[in-house]
């Protein structure tokens, strides 16, 4: 999962590209708003129906359940939490309610503690390599011809360029921080969101409300701000949450793997002492599992507000084609597949 | 649409699929041989893949090269301060200091045969100094006869014995028809070792049976060793505790429960503090560094108890004011270290150092430079060396108590290193020369021929401090031709540490070693110290020519 | 045919990008690599063997254009240069070695998960809102985000180690040589067991929810009814008419998956310490071997490039349209 980032979403478009069948296609790039005047108003009303939505609501609590808890981490435990204390590694109990480490650090606080910098870099990096995605994706879409063949050909190739690999190599080249660890994610995540969105991008650009913005002689800037980026609000924020996993993972797995800066106090990190102090070898669970746990759970939280979203603006998946499953949970749309 | 292909294309990926499942569903086959014939199983924690090159000279080789294949003329061993003979009989130190004479074994042979004499002595020398350099105080080696091999020194120099002597050798009539003899890669060794024959190389492990023709009658009592690849201590540590190997060399956190407690009858570690000691480093080019109460007054404010117990989980001894570690407890003076106090923690005492030095604390608590600045600087280490960070993290928090703000800085070891040599660093924690006396120590340290301008390249005395007084006693000890005299300047020269703190010592570094009687019986202890359970030091062969197969 | 030339062209382009980009890091990077590099290792190396590895990381100071035509030379003549880590072995022979290691766990557990989760997808979607429906989808999306590593540990913990089933470590037992003989065989297969495992837990969820949304697609047109009103079997109807119209995304999907699952092998090889290329990728990175470090980089793209190719290939074939395009 440290790889599952946008560029799955992608390869959906990859197949529109490459033959546009008609039976199969896909969902991650839909239709776009047919209102030319909603312009802001898609993104309330994208709101609304999620607010009615169970897993997005779900997806929600979870995520500012993590973030309520990152931002009072120093009411809930002043001090420095990997202040070395001596004492070694205690299972939990009332005192440590997830135990201590070998250091004698209180798990529970790293963990909570750890939320900071792991969230933070995960939305950082996803908001920064969705912007990228935007401005290429849009820069392609608005003015097509020379300009889209180029940066299509780069983002295809960006797309094919093994990410974490790539990741691998440049931290390595790099100076440990975590600046280097969300430059690095940023220039291996934003190929797969410029993909899509270029080609939501290139269905809005036909449509009349944008040529006729062209006529009247509007400044392409403007008409790709004002006229086009709003209208794609959907799927603008699936490549977001997209990218947001795919951060957070990758930064799990670099740091994990002793390429982050061991001095951040992040999941990643945590993961490490505790691979780098045998805590799993001596059956120490508590110090290895409240930090896969969290990740995974704010990986879930991001996706199941990604399925939401694909619901809410997909009436296919909302409504089963016959009448024998109309109690059917619905479920997910294809934005995960092939991590 | 094309239907048929369609339909191949679905059946290729099922019979994919199933060809995994049935290849998954396998059972897991067992690892590990019986007894008897049972190879000594020795895991290498830091090469994730082996290459076939057992050349000694090569930085890259093959472990047990250097320990199971090729040899020395002596052994000395750290852990009791003895000397071995090995394929030198004798040796003798002419009264000026000038000669070495080693008197070889006549019954050795190599591998292939042939018999090892003086000439290969000779030759290995001439070898290793056009390859990597070195012994430069030799003016000459010859062979005086075909069992003695004659060193001639342009100057006394008595560590010269030692580094002489453990030289590991190789044979003249393999290595004199190699043309690019740094770039071979020997994949068939010839040496005098107990185990050379390679065999069955893979990238995770290989193999190494008996020499055939060993000198030794009755060493060699295993069938041979196996050595399995790791790219880091989790690995390792797993096949130890699994209980896939029988000697584990690395650092297993955790070992008493990670460990012994799955079978104490047989499983056992020894970590004897005879490694290089392990110093925090202050930049003394800096002016803040530049003051010997500085110094000992930020060494006084560690608490080296919490760095051995939580950084090194215990498996070491902290330092004393002679800087001197486990291995050189023979030459320890223990008035000194009874008089000195700065490698004790003592807040108040380091407090009142710092203020005397007019390093006084503000309002804020936050201690400041005599010019003004805020009392401030890095500490630098590794990234890969978790043990160490945490120890750099500690001496931060100690340093904190005493309203000094240290911050450990923690890049690659690549660019660690490099600051290191060109002077460019605050502080750092460093290893220190690891050698059979204190003299090479005590130089890197202390002499001024080792220091170099900030800026310049050099590979020790990172610190940069050195003292004509130092220069003085290491000139006297390399005179020297008795113990007496040696005793008498390595005496002066832990004075000489003790009153100017060159650099924070903190702990020995230990000697890693865990092993398993379940299969090999006759390992080094504590009340048998004849090696230590290093699988990388000159005293290894020491181990592999005395275990023995546990019987049945 | 121009579909698959364009394609070709296109791989190729990417590749001149990734080694491109391969000769451009070390020239971006602070400081000298070479200085790095030895200073670490504390080697004393000849002034010839400092100057090729210069060459070989294109820093040896000389004008980018005269360094880059030389360095594609040797790139292209597959000359990585020698490793450091594993000197003097050439990093062409280093990656031969681990090579078919990473393509057995890498294929071995694409195969699975595609199928397995196909196969679920498809299922899921025929009996929408039945049990395995509504469990499997959310159950499959939490296990596929905990990371890789964590689970491979996990796995590696449970399964290995307090349970004993599985082997801890590496390709094959220690002892064995490699083989064609059943033996042989059956110890690699054990050996693949649970890496394979983690890769497969953390990717199958993706390819079941793929399929299943596919299929709900697919299920609405109007063959599907047609062929409904027509009366034939519905195993029939998910099968020949459903499924097989569903999978056309599957395959282009799979394409993009090596890549990460290239990523996935890494990370899980690393826990297993399986000898593939991304265990030697990280050992090289610990071993600053920047030659085999780009070496493997270079030959895990090309590895990914070429697989897409293949499955464009098998695109073509599948799917007329393409052709005509």
């Amino acid at each position: 999962m440290s790889i599952q980032s946008p560029e799955s979403l992608a390869h959906a478009a990859a197949v529109r590209d490459a033959a546009e069948p008609p039976s199969t296609r896909s969902i991650a790039t839909r239709p776009p708003e047919r209102r030319p005047r909603a312009r802001g108003r898609q993104l309330l009303r994208l709101l609304r129906a999620l607010s009615r939505n169970g897993k997005a609501v779900a997806g929600l609590v979870i995520l500012l359940v993590f973030v309520a808890l990152a931002l009072a981490a120093p009411l809930l435990f002043p001090g420095d939490p990997s202040r070395i204390g001596s004492g070694g590694a205690t299972p939990p109990s009332a005192e440590h309610l997830l135990g201590t480490t070998a250091k004698g650090q209180d798990v529970l606080a790293l963990t909570i503690w750890g939320a900071r910098s792991s969230l933070l870099v995960g939305f950082v990096a996803g908001v920064l390599s969705t912007i990228v995605g935007i401005v290429v994706g849009l820069t392609s879409a608005f003015f097509g011809k020379r300009v889209d063949d180029a940066l299509s050909l780069v983002t295809n190739v960006f797309l094919l360029i093994p990410g974490l690999p790539l990741l691998v190599l440049l931290a390595a080249f790099l100076p440990a921080g975590l600046g280097t660890v969300i430059a690095v994610l940023v220039i291996t995540g934003w190929a797969g969101s410029a993909r899509v969105l270029r080609a939501q991008g290139m269905s809005i650009r036909g449509k009349d409300y944008v040529g006729a913005a062209i006529t009247s002689g509007e400044r392409p800037l403007r008409i790709m701000l004002r006229e086009m980026l709003p209208n794609m609000a959907s799927i603008v924020m699936t490549t977001l949450l997209a990218c947001v996993i795919g951060a957070i993972g990758a930064q799990a797995g670099l740091e994990f793997l002793g390429l982050g800066d061991a001095n951040t106090l992040s999941w990643g990190t945590n993961l490490f002492w505790a691979s780098s102090d045998g805590a799993l070898m001596i059956g120490q669970w508590w110090i290895f599992v409240p930090s896969g746990l969290a990740i995974a759970l704010v990986a879930f939280a991001l996706a199941l507000c990604n399925y939401a979203v694909d619901e809410v603006t997909n009436p296919r998946l909302r409504r089963p084609r016959t009448a024998r499953s109309a109690t059917a949970p619905t479920t997910v749309a294809r934005k995960e597949d092939a991590r | 649409m094309t239907l048929p292909i369609r339909r191949r294309a679905v059946t290729v990926l099922g019979i994919g699929a199933a060809a995994a499942i049935a290849l998954s569903g396998c059972t897991a086959s067992g690892t590990g041989a019986g007894s008897g014939e049972a190879m000594l199983t020795i895991p290498r924690e830091d090469m994730g893949t082996f290459s076939q090159n057992f050349n000694p000279f090569s930085p890259t080789a093959a472990p047990m090269t250097q320990q199971a294949i090729y040899e020395s003329m002596l052994v000395y061993n750290p852990a009791n301060g003895e000397t071995v003979p090995w394929l030198a009989e004798s040796w003798e130190t002419s009264a000026d200091g000038l000669t070495q004479t080693f008197d070889l074994r006549d019954d050795v042979s190599w591998s292939d045969g042939e018999a090892f004499t003086a000439d290969d002595v000779v030759f290995t020398f001439g070898l290793q100094r056009e390859l990597l350099g070195g012994f430069d105080y030799l003016a000459d080696v010859q062979a005086v006869d075909d069992d003695t091999v004659q060193f001639t020194l342009a100057s006394a120099f008595s560590p010269a014995l030692f580094e002489l002597g453990q030289q590991i050798l190789v044979p003249e009539h393999v290595w004199a028809q190699q043309d690019d003899p740094a770039n071979f890669e020997n994949p068939e060794p010839v040496g005098t070792g107990p185990y050379t024959e390679v065999s069955n190389f893979q990238a995770q492990s290989f193999d190494l049976l008996p020499n055939p023709d060993y000198w030794q009658d009755d060493a060699q009592h295993i069938a041979g060793i196996r050595m399995l690849a790791f790219a880091g201590n989790d690995g390792a540590n797993l096949a130890a505790i699994n209980g896939d190997v029988d000697w584990a060399p690395q650092y297993i956190p955790n070992i008493q429960t990670a460990f012994i407690d799955r079978d104490p009858e047989q499983r056992h570690y020894w970590f004897p503090p005879t490694g290089a000691m392990i110093n925090w480093q202050l930049n003394t080019t800096l002016p803040m560094f530049s003051d010997a109460r500085v110094r000992q007054a930020l060494s006084m404010a560690l608490d080296r108890e919490q760095i051995v117990d939580v950084g090194m989980s215990g498996y070491t001894t902290a330092a004393d004011c002679t800087g001197l570690s486990g291995a050189y407890d023979a030459w320890r003076d223990d008035a000194i270290v009874d008089a000195c106090d700065w490698t004790t923690l003592d807040l108040d005492a380091a407090g009142a150092l710092l203020d005397e030095a007019g390093y006084v604390a503000g309002a804020d608590g936050q201690r400041t430079t005599p010019d003004g600045q805020p009392f401030a600087f890095d500490i630098s280490v590794g990234s890969t060396s978790s043990d160490w960070l945490s120890v750099a993290n500690i001496i931060a928090q100690n340093l904190g108590e005493l309203g000094i703000e240290a911050s450990v800085d923690s890049p690659d070891w690549a660019s660690v290193v490099a600051g290191y040599e060109t002077g460019e660093f605050e502080t750092g924690i460093v290893w220190s020369a690891a050698a059979p006396t204190p003299y090479q120590f005590y130089r890197n340290v202390m002499s001024t021929e080792s220091v170099k301008p900030v800026g310049e390249q050099t590979f020790d005395n990172y610190h940069r401090f050195g003292t004509p007084e130092a220069d003085a006693l290491l000139a006297d000890f390399a005179a020297a031709s008795d113990g007496a005299g040696q005793s008498a300047a390595i005496d002066g020269l832990q004075q000489l540490f003790a009153d100017e703190a060159p650099v924070v010592p903190l702990f020995s570094g230990p000697e890693w070693g865990a092993y398993t009687t379940e299969r090999f019986t006759g390992w080094p202890t504590e009340d048998d110290p004849y090696a230590t359970l290093s699988t990388r030091a000159p005293t290894t062969v020491l181990v592999l020519t005395t275990l023995q197969p546990v019987e049945g | 045919m121009r579909f698959i030339l364009r394609r070709i062209g296109f791989y190729l382009l990417a590749f001149w990008v990734s080694i491109t980009l391969n000769f451009l890091l070390p020239r971006l990077m602070p400081g000298d690599p070479v200085t790095r590099m030895l200073s670490r290792s504390q080697q004393r190396l000849e002034p010839q063997q400092i100057e090729a590895l210069q060459q070989m990381l294109g820093v040896n100071g000389g004008p980018w254009w005269q360094e880059y035509p030389d360095y594609l030379r040797r790139v292209l003549t597959g000359d990585f240069g020698v490793s450091i880590s594993r000197f003097p072995t050439p990093v062409t022979e280093v990656i031969a070695q681990q090579l078919p290691w990473t393509l057995l766990l890498g294929g071995v557990s694409l195969v699975i998960a595609v199928v397995l989760g196909n196969l679920l997808g498809i299922l899921a979607a025929w009996r929408r809102g039945g049990l395995l429906d509504s469990v499997a989808p959310p159950l499959l999306v939490f296990i596929g985000s905990f990371p890789y590593f964590w689970l491979a540990m996990g796995a590696l913990y449970l399964f290995g180690v307090m349970l004993g089933w599985a082997p801890l470590r590496h390709a094959f037992s220690v002892g064995l040589t490699p083989s064609w003989d059943p033996t042989f065989i059956g110890d690699v297969a054990a050996h693949l067991v649970l890496p394979a495992l983690s890769i497969v837990l953390v990717s199958i969820g993706g390819w079941m929810l793929g399929m299943r949304n596919t299929m709900i697609a697919t299920n609405a047109e109007d063959y599907i009814l047609m062929a409904e009103a027509k009366g034939l079997s519905p195993s029939r109807i998910m099968l020949r008419y459903g499924a097989r119209n569903a999978l056309l995304p599957s395959v282009t999907s799979i394409g993009m998956s090596i890549g990460f699952i290239v990523g996935g092998a890494l990370l899980t090889e690393v826990v297993f310490a399986y000898p593939g290329v991304g265990y030697q990728l990280l050992a090289a990175v610990q071993g600053l071997d920047y030659p085999l470090m780009q070496g493997l980089f270079l030959t895990i793209t090309a590895a990914v490039l070429l697989a897409n190719l293949l499955v464009d290939l098998v695109y073509v074939r599948l799917d007329p349209r393409v052709r005509v395009a």
